[in-house]
């Protein structure tokens, strides 16, 4: 399975502008805490002066779940490999897995962010692959 | 308790529509149908009633304009609640507190949905809609739809980190299928084996379609009063003897228990101590069971074993008819029906009372109940009993 769409918000479009840019966007507090991106305050501190600042792109692997399609017909169902990985910054987040063997996972192991869009006329996602 | 006895919680009335794949009432006209027959149920009329909760599934319908459809009048406690599949036990610990302290005397509690429509799968019924925009929009376009993932995600860090096995899980939704075998009301009765759960298709790994809940149109509603005013009515009484909640508060944010410990893990010995019991006062057990891997879990967090453990414990042959471990014993959501925290509710109730029928727990003075929201994100503990405290 590939990303489906998605459009921005008002909420997202920074978030949006930084994944165009190739850059997963977190919000980071005035004290250097790292907060997931949809957060409205600091989940160390509370803060809500919050400003935006690229990820690295590096994350380890939580936990991963593949997804089956309800089989239709004579049509292999298709499998979605859905994770969710600890970014080195801390903050977790929930996608999927491009590209990977899910009888090759192992918590912990290596990962980072790229990204892929339903068309050309949607918003980039934020997935994961194998470092 | 230290609560003058009078005023204690009991619970006198329960009221159950058709469940399952029933089709034409709407999830309101389920809701009123509910209450009309807890009413009837304890021996009141409807005119008793001065307190009204209640509370819908994801696909809503349920209001506080149940109060006009059902013509109730000068009520003193009206309020709609959604701490999701905790709501049930929720609202029994609102509706107690509102006739301990007088708010209210007569309060009804009710859950109805009617996701399932003709000709639509179960799975595309429910919990797959999502708007393609901003952050939940992201989350859909990421492929993360809908509760089976997010739970699946939870079990598969579970068996990471203790060694669970997809086999234990599979233990649990046989025994509950063999339960559901001797309840009339149960959606799926036919005995399942281990091998039939192994073969079951994959609908998000470590889950099978036999880990899964059933999703059900229907109503239940519970009636809760004092000991005062239950005294005469007409079912045996079931009292309401401790109650907590606990909610983690980690949704989709970083959360080192997340699958691993759940809110479970202090509202279950909060309630016990409430009540003034511990494990060894509870004769059965109705656990929320959204997923198999959501009552192994549980178990562990309640203490019933070590964590870690719930998977050799569930497999070791304590579960089912004839078990030490009396869990489920409707069938629960995997096999009876999918009535949010109203199924081990109903079921705890039909136990205390001795209305069990086939599948009658011998002992049943003592029954635990908990109830499960978001993705494990919400939980509430009820400890129900036939007799009433010591003053």
């Amino acid at each position: 399975m590939s990303v489906g769409p998605v459009s921005r918000d008002a909420a997202t479009a920074e978030f949006f502008d930084g994944a165009a840019a190739g850059t997963f966007l977190l919000r980071v507090c005035p004290a250097g805490h790292s907060s997931e991106p949809a957060v409205a305050q600091c989940t160390t501190c509370g803060a809500t002066d919050l400003s935006w600042a690229p990820a690295a792109g590096g994350a380890t692997l939580v936990s991963w779940s593949v997804v089956w399609s309800k089989p239709s017909g004579d049509a292999e169902p298709r499998r979605t490999v859905l994770v969710i990985a600890e970014l080195d910054e801390g903050p977790w987040w929930w996608s999927q897995l491009v590209d990977a063997d899910p009888d090759d996972l192992r918590v912990g192991r290596r990962l980072r962010i790229e990204f892929r869009r339903a068309s050309d006329s949607d918003e980039a996602v934020p997935v994961f692959a194998l470092a | 308790m230290a609560w003058p006895a009078d005023q204690r919680p009991v619970i006198v009335g329960l009221g159950m529509t058709a469940l399952g794949k029933v089709y034409g009432p709407t999830s309101a006209q389920f809701a009123a149908e509910a209450v009309r027959l807890a009413v009837t149920d304890a021996g009141l009329r409807l005119s008793d009633v001065d307190g009204l909760l209640t509370s819908s599934g994801l696909t809503g319908g349920v209001s506080v304009d149940l109060q006009r459809d059902l013509g109730l009048t000068d009520l003193r406690l009206l309020s709609h609640m959604q701490s999701y599949g905790s709501t049930a036990a929720a609202m029994i610990q609102v509706a107690s507190l509102a006739v301990m302290s007088g708010t209210a005397s007569v309060v009804a509690c009710v859950f109805a949905d009617s996701p399932l429509q003709p000709a639509v799968g179960a799975g595309a019924a429910y919990g797959t809609r999502r708007a393609p925009a901003g952050w939940w929009g992201l989350l859909g376009a990421s492929g993360v739809i809908g509760a089976n993932p997010m739970y699946a995600l939870a079990a598969r860090r579970h068996m990471e980190r203790y060694g669970t096995t997809t086999e234990q899980l599979g233990h649990v939704a046989v025994a509950q299928r063999a339960w559901a075998a001797l309840n009339p009301v149960a959606q799926q009765r036919e005995p399942i084996t281990l091998a039939d759960h192994e073969a079951s298709r994959w609908i998000a790994e470590p889950f099978r379609l036999l880990d899964c809940c059933l999703v059900s149109n229907g109503g239940i509603a519970v009636i809760v009063t004092t000991a005062e005013r239950a005294a005469g009515l007409a079912q045996p009484q079931v009292h309401v003897r401790g109650w907590a909640q606990a909610h983690p508060g980690h949704y989709l944010r970083r959360h080192p228990d997340f699958g691993l410990v759940t809110g479970a893990a202090t509202a279950g010995p909060a309630a016990l101590a409430m009540a003034g019991m511990t494990l060894d006062d509870v004769d059965v057990v109705e656990l929320y069971d959204c997923y198999t891997f959501t009552v192994l879990v549980t178990l562990e967090d309640y203490g019933f074993c070590p964590k870690g453990e719930g998977g050799p414990f569930v497999a070791s042959g304590v579960l089912g008819p004839g078990g030490k471990l009396l869990l489920n014993t409707g069938g629960g959501q995997l096999s009876g029906y999918y009535m949010w925290g109203m199924t081990p509710l109903s079921e705890a109730v039909i136990q205390a009372r001795g209305h069990g029928g086939d599948r009658q727990a011998a002992a049943h003075d003592v029954v635990l109940v908990s109830g499960n929201g978001g993705v494990l994100d919400h939980h509430a503990t009820l400890v129900l009993a036939s007799e009433a405290g010591a003053a």
